[in-house]
């Protein structure tokens, strides 16, 4: 009492001509610390006092503090890291620093958060930041060089397309490698959910701006939790949620326009004519009237030269608007959004649409309640108007845009003089002058004019929880999640040219419901013993069910062919499809964490899952991932040898575990299966499905060792990691001899792989001045995979592109996909030939036309040849799967202006460029001007043959040939971003809180040896074993945007 | 209270959570699992199964027009409208590969269809025999038998040297005669071609002896193995295999000795008189010994494999001027030139014109016609001889559709002239019904060139297909043909 007393006598004194004990008014502003911007509505509050007030527009408060209260001031800020500053002057300026630092250093995992230093499992964090008003459809096409060891590749321009992501390399080779999505703690659908010809990634439905953190759990100490679908990694996406505060309103909107870019130049109409009348003259069947190629005058006079590409393509628009409100009391925070995006693609017709609204609210009933949930719906929209031919299995497609583009003669036009559309028959364009050979397939003007294949999702993902606090340091929770993805489809094919013209138009219509619930319920003790030893407890189980049911019909022959809607009449029986399908998983698991003063740490987890597709005996399945962590610099050492002048942390982990894979197993893989059909009006009953009764979950060991280090106050952090996923009884569609005549290729746990590699992350704050500051952002990644068992006695599989180019072939001992051709060694200069080379060594020569009696193969030396094949002369040439990848961010400021760079990289791969082998094949399809440099001449050094008219040999059509392949090592300018924050005495004119404006380019630059559009490619998607194949895809576009942000 | 409210609230989640069992162990709601051979356990199960061996053959890949499509443009009488791969281009132009869709996926189709007969008949001796009783058993087997030497044959007829090559000495194929439901290791080499036909021709006696005599309508007298179904094939083979003396005694079977030809047990097949009824709806004539059924809406024929589609809806292949419609012999006025329709100047085959989206006319496997001509050659052949009974079975054919001309002796100066007329007729009667390459195979003759495509000699590594890669790289016993 005493002292207090003297105290508060200096504390008087001190403050000198103010002598008396009475109140005090404090004025000043309070700032971002970053740009200095001013923060209108950041509350300032007495301390433990129910004195406060706000500041206003212009960041300015003022307050009077009571006589004999504390002499401090908290200010607190959505968003911002809270302040408690002591009051020394009438005038008090404050500067708040944003807490997206704070927020990187916590980490989502699964069913809770840890903070990040003590973690000791591998995980990659990407924040809103990073994800927000990008140029994308969904958030997983942005994650791309943003976390080191996630592989992100988006395989073509068409829209919403799901992108292929691998978490440390490919972990299965017939099931699939994608990760486990969980949203909101309830795992999701994913992939392409479209029935329809446009792209529908089932996680665009989460508007970007919605998501808080993306946390990807790399190794089994942090993923084992999710048991037998870790394998792949897990991406843990959690959205926002309100904080305590005003009400913040935020805006965000964007307008971009995508162009295509790296078109393959092609012939015009008089390079394709006379070229292909020079291969007919050369294969000896030229004749003007009745087999030559030809120009012909449109309308105007002018002799047609059409450019597919503008009729192919055009520039696409895009805007994306998104509101939200979000805000709490001491009780209950709440965040809703509603957000609407329109995006019109580069190909014709191929748009997106989506709205969505975001509901999630918290509150906390007492001292022992909390409760809360979400609701989340969006509605989109994939639109088409048919085949773009670059999903997978679309390459070969007759329709395939990318293809039609590319390979239509040029010299005929999509309408005749007259103004009908030019046809030839049902499925063909019309030949105009040409006679005697078709000049393309469907004509792409009137199936895109006409067509129509549109998507439709409708996705409701809910849940509600209620937990009980029971004690200080244990509490009970319950959630109960749904998930429901129904997608409809419509499609149109028009009764002129197309598909379907033959039969003059057909409608189709389909629908699929799938809904899935997911129940948790969860134990949570967290205890601190004699204050060194922490440990936390958590006990649960879970049950997901998924039931998924669709329904489709078909309707031919328009009677009316004015009409082009699934209502309107048709003359043919309808034709029906329907399908069904169930799952369920039910789970025990457990983490146990314990560390003792922040300096050692151990986690361990366990999870049971009993999963309904397996075989009866093999249903149940026990996963773990144990973890260690030291962190060095807090031991007394450290600071003895005056280490932690430098390192402010120093920590080792290291981690292993088994969990497994389950993601695209067969709802009923285990059984032998008969099927109905129907022959002369009667039921059939035959073979339809070999199964394996003692099927499993595919197996992943991982080992995980590395350490993360700060410097100088964590300014400079470095993250390294060793990882080897050893994958144990992988699934493998156990290729069996077609003589064996099963119905199904059955599936056994019999292949075995690994993936091995090293991850390096180094972040800094090179330059954080009031003005200026510099923040570098690297990762690298190396990975290694290689299989290691196929089934038995089998040392290779091969894996076609679109069912009909066996362009890929795994083998035991190397890397799942590699690039499976005949060699070729240029082209004779003596005659014109490619040269291919034998199994034994020796050059064959092809001439696709000669004189009666040859063989059309030669050796060197003119004698006969038997000719090649890829099965007798094919070899695994290149590996598609880059060795290095990874990302490089640079985000600058300076003063209210900010850029930020992205570039990514993929580098030590090739891919296989299918599309070339079309540009030069010699049937009548259009050619890449190289076909130019043919050779014409003796002793002509080139690397084209010379033509003659149908030779689909010599260049790659008929079977792959390594002159179609190439190096795909690429580093793309993937985003810049050029940003101005408005200052602070604007915003007050217009009642805003912040706003900023920017502007942003995608796929600006990229430096590559690739020939082909773009080399981040795929035409089979995200198949694991058929990567690195580029055949009749559409490239990614190049996009620019423009956007404001507003906070009110 | 608080507290007992938590603690219901935990009880409850603890006995509603944990785990339903019963989703645990899903059933399928549309397929029959083979556990305990279910698909044997009722007699509908196993007429069903039946029929499931006739719609193995009937695939698109195979009976449904594939098979017949590749055996029409690896010959002379198409010319190709359209340079796909995916419609049989590789084989027009002779430039299949291992891996060509054609030569991998008919290879599969067929064995497909071989394996189902071998787990029927397998099945039918384990449980199906005692639940549909022996009468009816023995029916089915036969019928699987027959099927299977269907096969067989065709198989032999694209991926193995013609049986004159060597007497049959040459690779056929690998000889599956069990059934196979797991995975497993099935190496198995090439049985020669002679050994192939040997087994073929057991089936068919099998066969013969166990399908029924007839049915009770013509459909599936048409759809569905009867003796002279099997018969009528055996002519065919043993033809393929120049046993002329075997194809007189087989078809003498089924085919009187003088005219009207037809056969005198078992179901009444005989020429119809005009040829145009056969093929159309519906399609169940009596000359129609053995057909593939398609029906509008329910069971269509494929996109790219039907007929029609190739010949004519799709117009992906047009008539060669101067394949056999050039022929100077086909008169003008032969019913049988109705089916040259011109789109333009080009002439197309609609005898399938049924065309997008149903493709439902019916794909002949084998007319009464063709056992006819067949005896009529073997007839010659073994006699060499312009004999008499096998010029009036050549008048038979050529006369329904041709009544102005007659055959006489005079008309053949050797009994070479007399066999080539036969041949001629055959390509007449059956054009686009894919007799073409087999014809020319069984006889080593050259196929002869068309547009801008080469003839291909019997000494030709095109004459006939490679096997199937997949078939190559999996069984380590197998071999290429070189």
């Amino acid at each position: 009492m005493r002292r207090q007393l003297l105290a508060i006598m200096l504390l008087v004194c001190a403050i000198g001509t103010q002598l008396y004990a009475q109140a005090q008014t404090v004025t000043g502003v309070v700032t971002d610390k970053a740009d200095g911007s001013p923060l209108p509505g950041v509350s300032v509050m007495v301390p433990g006092s129910k004195t406060g007030t706000q500041t206003g527009p212009t960041g300015r408060y003022s307050i009077v503090i009571p006589a004999g209260g504390p002499k401090t001031l908290k200010f607190t800020y959505i968003g911002y890291i809270t302040q408690t500053v002591a009051v020394t002057r009438a005038t008090l300026d404050v500067t708040l620093e944003n807490d997206a630092k704070t927020l990187s250093e916590v980490v989502v995992t699964g069913y809770g958060t840890q903070r990040k230093k003590d973690m000791v499992g591998s995980v990659a964090t990407v924040t809103a930041e990073d994800l927000v008003n990008k140029p994308v459809q969904s958030f997983d096409q942005a994650l791309g060089g943003k976390a080191a060891g996630v592989q992100i590749t988006i395989p073509n321009g068409v829209l919403n397309n799901p992108p292929v992501i691998r978490v440390r390399g490919i972990n299965s080779i017939s099931l699939s490698s994608y990760p486990l999505i969980v949203v909101d703690g309830i795992a999701t659908y994913t992939g392409d959910v479209s029935g329809s010809s446009a792209a529908g990634n089932a996680l665009a439905s989460i508007n970007p701006n919605d998501i808080e953190s993306v946390d990807i759990l790399k190794d089994a100490a942090a993923a084992a939790i999710y048991g037998s679908r870790a394998a792949n990694g897990v991406l843990i996406i959690t959205t926002k949620k309100g904080k305590k505060g005003k009400p913040v309103v935020s805006y965000d909107a964007w307008v971009g326009q995508t162009k295509i870019m790296n078109m393959p130049e092609l012939l015009d109409a008089f390079q394709y004519t006379e070229l292909k009348n020079t291969a007919l003259k050369n294969a000896g069947t030229y004749n003007a009237a009745t087999m030559s190629f030809n120009l012909v005058n449109d309308a105007n006079g002018n002799p047609i030269n059409t450019n597919w590409y503008d009729v192919v393509y055009r520039k696409g628009t895009a805007h994306s608007n998104s509101v939200s409100l979000a805000g709490g009391s001491e009780t209950t925070n709440y965040y809703f959004s509603g957000g609407y995006t329109g995006q019109k693609g580069i190909i014709r017709k191929n748009d997106y649409n989506r709205a969505n609204a975001l509901l999630k609210i918290d509150h906390k009933e007492g001292n022992i309640f909390n409760m809360g949930g979400k609701i989340q719906f969006s509605n989109e929209q994939n639109l088409a108007a048919t085949s773009s031919g670059s999903l997978s299995g679309e390459a070969f497609g007759t329709g395939g845009l990318g293809r039609l583009a590319i390979v239509t003669a040029p010299n005929v036009a999509v309408r005749n003089n007259d103004g009908t559309y030019n046809v030839q028959t049902a499925s063909t364009i019309g030949r105009m002058g040409n006679k005697g050979s078709d000049v393309g397939f469907y004509n792409p003007g009137t199936v895109l004019d006409l067509d129509r294949s549109n998507n439709e999702l409708n996705h409701l993902q809910s849940n509600v929880y209620l937990q009980a606090n029971i004690l200080p340091w244990l509490n009970a929770k319950t959630t109960y999640g749904v998930d429901y993805l129904l997608s409809d489809n419509d499609s149109f094919n028009n009764p002129i040219n197309g598909g379907s013209a033959a039969s003059l138009g057909s409608a189709s219509e389909s629908y699929t419901k799938n809904k899935r619930w997911v129940w948790t319920n969860t134990i949570q003790a967290d205890r601190t013993f004699m204050a060194k030893h922490s440990v936390s407890l958590l006990l649960g189980n879970e049950q997901q069910r998924s039931v998924g049911r669709g329904f489709g019909a078909g309707r031919t022959t328009l009677s009316d062919l004015a009409f082009n809607d699934f209502t309107a009449g048709y003359t043919a029986a309808p034709s029906n499809s329907a399908s069904f399908g169930e799952n369920y998983l039910v789970s025990f698991f457990s983490r146990l964490s314990y560390d003792f003063d922040k300096k050692y740490f151990v986690t361990g987890n366990i999870r049971q899952d009993e999963y309904s597709a397996f075989g009866a005996g093999n249903k149940k399945g026990i996963f773990y991932g144990v973890g260690l962590g030291w962190e060095v610099a807090k031991e007394a050492f450290w600071e003895k040898a005056g280490l932690d002048k430098v390192f402010s942390s120093f920590k080792f982990r290291g981690s292993y575990g088994t969990v497994g894979n389950i993601n695209g197993l067969g709802n009923l893989a285990s059984y032998s299966f008969y099927s109905t059909g129907l022959y002369a009006g009667a039921s059939t009953l035959v073979p339809s499905q070999t199964g394996n009764d003692q099927i499993a979950w595919e197996e992943s060991r991982k080992f995980d060792a590395g350490f993360n280090l700060g410097i100088m106050n964590d300014k400079f952090t470095a993250e390294f990691a060793y990882y080897k996923n050893d994958l144990k009884g992988l699934i493998y569609n156990v290729p069996q001899i077609p003589s064996v005549g099963l119905p199904s290729t059955p599936q056994a746990n019999i292949a075995s792989m690994y993936n091995k590699g090293v991850e390096l992350t180094l972040n800094a704050q090179a330059v954080a001045t009031k003005n200026f500051s510099w923040t570098p952002s690297f990762n690298i990644s190396y990975n290694k995979n290689v299989v290691t068992a196929l089934s038995e006695g089998l040392t290779q599989f091969i894996t076609t592109t679109s069912s009909l180019e066996s362009a890929s072939i795994s083998r035991v001992g190397g890397p799942l996909g590699m690039i499976y051709v005949v060699k070729t060694e240029g082209v004779d200069p003596a005659t014109g030939r490619r040269i291919f080379i034998k199994s034994d060594g020796r050059k064959v020569m092809y001439q696709h036309v000669v004189p009666a009696g040859q063989f059309r193969w030669s050796y060197e030396n003119g004698t006969d040849a038997t000719g090649i094949s890829l099965a007798a002369d094919g070899s695994a040439y290149k590996n598609t799967q880059p060795k290095f990848y990874g990302g490089f961010d640079n985000s600058f400021r300076y003063k209210k202006f900010d850029l930020n760079a992205t570039i990514t990289y993929q580098l030590g791969f090739y891919i296989y460029y299918g599309t070339y082998a079309g540009l030069r094949d010699q049937r009548f399809w259009n050619n890449s001007t190289d076909m130019l440099q043919a050779w014409t001449a003796p002793n002509q050094v080139t690397n084209i043959p010379k033509v003659y008219f149908g030779d689909n040999v010599s260049n790659g059509s008929s079977f792959p040939i390594s002159d179609n392949v190439f190096k795909g090592d690429f580093v793309k300018l993937r985003s810049i971003d050029f940003g101005y924050s408005l200052p602070g005495s604007f915003l007050t004119k217009l009642k805003m809180a912040s706003a900023r404006v920017y502007v942003s380019g995608n796929n600006l630059l990229f430096v590559t040896k690739y020939p082909g559009s773009d080399p981040e490619v795929s035409s089979n998607g995200n198949s694991t074993s058929s990567s690195g194949v580029d055949r009749n895809s559409v490239g990614n576009g190049r996009t620019f945007t423009a956007g404001i942000s507003a906070k009110f | 209270m608080k507290k007992k409210f938590i603690y219901t609230i935990l009880m409850a989640a603890g006995l509603v959570a944990g785990c339903q069992k019963d989703l645990l162990t899903p059933e399928s709601k549309n397929a029959v699992s083979t556990l305990d051979l279910a698909q044997f356990s009722t007699t509908a199960r196993i007429d069903g199964q039946v029929l499931g061996l006739y719609a193995g053959l009937r695939s698109g890949d195979f009976y449904g027009g594939r098979y017949l499509i590749y055996n029409e443009l690896r010959a002379d009488n198409f010319l190709a409208q359209s340079s796909n791969s995916v419609t049989a281009y590789q084989t027009y132009n002779y430039t299949v590969g291992n891996g060509a869709q054609e030569v991998t996926d008919f290879w599969s189709s067929a064995y497909n269809t071989i394996n189902r007969c071998n787990l029927f008949i397998e099945g039918m001796a384990a449980k199906g025999t005692s639940v549909i009783g022996d009468a009816i058993s023995k029916n089915y087997v036969g019928e699987a038998k027959f099927i299977r030497a269907v096969c067989y044959y065709s198989l032999l007829q694209l991926y193995a040297r013609p049986y004159y090559d060597g007497n049959g000495a040459k690779p056929g194929l690998p000889l599956r005669l069990t059934g196979n439901s797991v995975a497993g290791n099935y190496d198995l080499a090439r049985s020669t071609v002679a050994q192939v036909y040997t087994q073929v021709l057991k089936d068919l006696d099998e066969a013969e002896t166990g399908v029924p005599l007839t049915y009770a309508t013509a459909l599936a007298s048409t759809t569905r193995a009867h003796r002279n179904s099997v018969i009528a094939f055996k002519t065919r083979v043993y033809l393929t295999m120049q046993r002329w003396t075997d194809v007189v005694t087989e078809a003498n079977k089924i085919v009187s000795t003088a005219a009207p030809f037809t056969a005198t047990t078992g179901v009444a097949n005989a020429l119809q008189a005009d040829y145009t009824k056969v093929f159309a709806s519906p399609y169940t004539t009596t000359e129609s010994i053995f057909s593939m059924p398609f029906v509008a809406g329910t069971e269509q024929g494929g996109g790219q494999s039907a007929l029609s589609s190739y010949y004519y809806g799709v117009k992906l292949y047009s008539l060669n001027p101067t394949g056999i419609i050039g022929d100077a012999g086909w008169k003008a006025t032969d019913k049988r030139r109705t089916y040259i329709t011109y789109t333009g100047a080009i002439p197309y085959l609609s005898k399938f014109p049924t065309g997008s989206p149903t493709y439902a006319d019916y794909v002949p496997v084998i007319r009464y016609a063709e056992v006819l001509l067949n005896l009529a050659e073997a007839l010659a052949r073994s006699t060499t001889s312009v004999n008499t009974r096998a010029l009036a079975l050549l008048n038979a054919v050529r006369g329904r559709s041709d009544a102005s001309t007659v055959f006489t002796a005079a008309d053949f100066a050797t009994p070479g002239d007399f066999y080539n007329a036969i041949l001629k007729e055959k390509n007449i009667e059956f054009l686009g019904e894919g007799l073409r390459s087999p014809e020319l195979l069984r006889l080593g003759l050259t196929i002869p060139g068309k547009g801008t495509v080469s003839a291909v000699p019997s000494t030709s590594i095109q004459y006939i297909f490679p096997i199937s890669a997949t078939e190559l790289i999996y069984n380590k016993l197998m071999t290429d043909n070189l």
